[in-house]
């Protein structure tokens, strides 16, 4: 592997002789090593759940956040190195409020995604005079969710600065067996209801541990109620639903 | 005399929202100091989107540059988020823009004339630092004192004992602000030439023009 792609790892910004940009594509494999992060779109709302690793018994599992508000109808479930998506997600902030303070309306789900994606690719040397912020690809990959006048919607971001809308997506490491399950699960007509009980259902196969209302975190954006991460009592009455 | 930057060019415009449409008036005049007229055809009012309107009345070429930097944004809000502005929308960033030169403000006093995201007639008017409010009829300029409150009267229906309200259609409307400008061209020098209304609707937005008094 590193006879192969010896020289042209390095920079961020050169390419391969095949053109490729071995760092992005590293930063995309960190995404791989990340906790499992589901989410699901319905007509009804976008759900949201992430695995958390409670790696010790004595760890405080309220401390893990892996998913986060962006704005009163906008969440996001990160997977990878997490600490990168707080520039991300610190920026998709900035860019939502200043929308609503210019034009008195909230922003679009895809806007958001587009705006997170114009971050993601700012590394490297900036280009004339243009500060660059960051020296390496960020590590991280998001899941969008939210709610805006064409519905509830899923994006998925990547380290590449691509941006997918999707009706139901996995991320991080049990991603592959995840994503197999919800496309033969996956119908357009889910409840908000069964997208919650589905969630946990997918991530509950891919976990090694055994899943509880601690290991995970759950959050929907609906019409009614905007951006909600789920209480503990919440969450337990999805998971007896099980 | 120091320099001063700001000249006030005069004119008028005015802007009744109905049910389902909206209607801007503006004269065409520009006008300089005392009794000097610069030109009979300048409008000051201009299509910003099919469903909105701009005028600017005050200093003419401060209303052309605002003008020029909306459209810009309204290009760039179109290439970003993939719609066109709704007015409500296009009305917030105006104030922003205008508040933005809070300290050399735009001298302009500035109505929007459209329909909101539901096809309902709107009308917002600015000062030129950004204050601005939703309205149903307003007239600015030089012109305003005159107009005002025959709006007040003839769209409102103020100062009149108890009258049923109904919708006021578009062919009152349009007779309204045509006698608004007529009676303004006579008693105000700076309003004259000639008159445009737009006519937004859902169909979109189209000009009629009329003479008004050249003298």
């Amino acid at each position: 592997m590193f006879l192969t792609r010896s020289e042209y790892d390095r920079g961020v910004n050169t390419f391969s002789p095949e053109g490729r940009l071995f760092q992005v594509e590293y930063a995309i494999e960190a995404i791989k090593l990340g906790s499992t992060a589901v989410g699901i779109q319905t007509s009804e709302g976008v759900v949201l759940a992430v695995e958390k690793r409670v790696t010790s018994p004595l760890l405080v599992s309220s401390s893990i956040e892996k998913i986060m508000e962006i704005d009163r109808h906008l969440g996001c479930a990160m997977s990878g190195l997490t600490p990168d998506s707080r520039t991300l997600i610190d920026h998709a902030r900035t860019q939502s409020q200043n929308h609503e303070f210019t034009y008195n309306e909230k922003i679009k789900v895809e806007s958001v995604a587009q705006a997170v994606c114009d971050l993601a690719l700012r590394f490297g040397e900036g280009a004339d005079g243009e500060e660059s912020t960051m020296s390496r690809p960020f590590g991280v990959a998001l899941l969008i969710a939210g709610i805006d006048e064409k519905g509830p919607q899923l994006f998925h971001t990547d380290p590449s600065g691509t941006y997918v809308q999707y009706d139901a997506k996995a991320i991080g490491s049990g991603s592959e067996g995840a994503q197999t399950e919800l496309q033969e699960e996956y119908h357009k007509s889910l409840t908000l209801q069964s997208a919650e009980t589905l969630s946990l259902k997918v991530l509950k196969q891919v976990m090694e541990e055994k899943l509880n209302n601690t290991n995970v975190e759950l959050a929907a954006v609906t019409p009614e109620h905007g951006f909600k991460i789920y209480s503990e009592a919440d969450l337990q009455t999805v998971i007896e639903r099980l | 005399m120091s320099f001063y930057p700001y000249t006030d060019n005069g004119g008028s415009a005015l802007a009744i929202a109905g049910e389902d449409y909206c209607l801007l008036a503006s004269d065409t005049r520009q006008s300089g100091e005392d009794y000097k007229i610069h030109a009979g055809y300048v409008p000051k009012a201009f299509k910003l989107t099919d469903s909105c309107v701009y005028a600017g009345v005050g200093f003419s070429a401060d209303g052309v540059a605002l003008v020029k930097r909306v459209r810009q944004s309204i290009e760039w809000y179109r290439h970003a988020h993939e719609k066109t502005m709704s007015t409500p929308a296009l009305a917030q960033m105006i104030a922003t823009v205008l508040y933005s030169k809070r300290f050399f403000p735009y001298y302009v006093g500035t109505i929007l004339g459209g329909l909101d995201e539901n096809g309902r007639g709107v009308v917002y008017s600015f000062d030129p630092v950004g204050s601005f409010e939703a309205e149903l009829h307003k007239a600015v300029g030089s012109g305003a004192e005159l107009i005002q409150p025959f709006l007040d009267n003839q769209v409102n229906l103020k100062f009149l004992p108890e009258v049923e309200r109904t919708p006021l259609p578009l062919d009152v409307a349009l007779q309204i602000a045509k006698d608004a400008f007529t009676s303004a061209a006579e008693r105000d020098t700076k309003t004259g030439d000639y008159l445009e209304i737009f006519i937004i609707d859902r169909e979109g937005v189209n000009v009629e023009r009329f003479d008004l008094k050249r003298d």
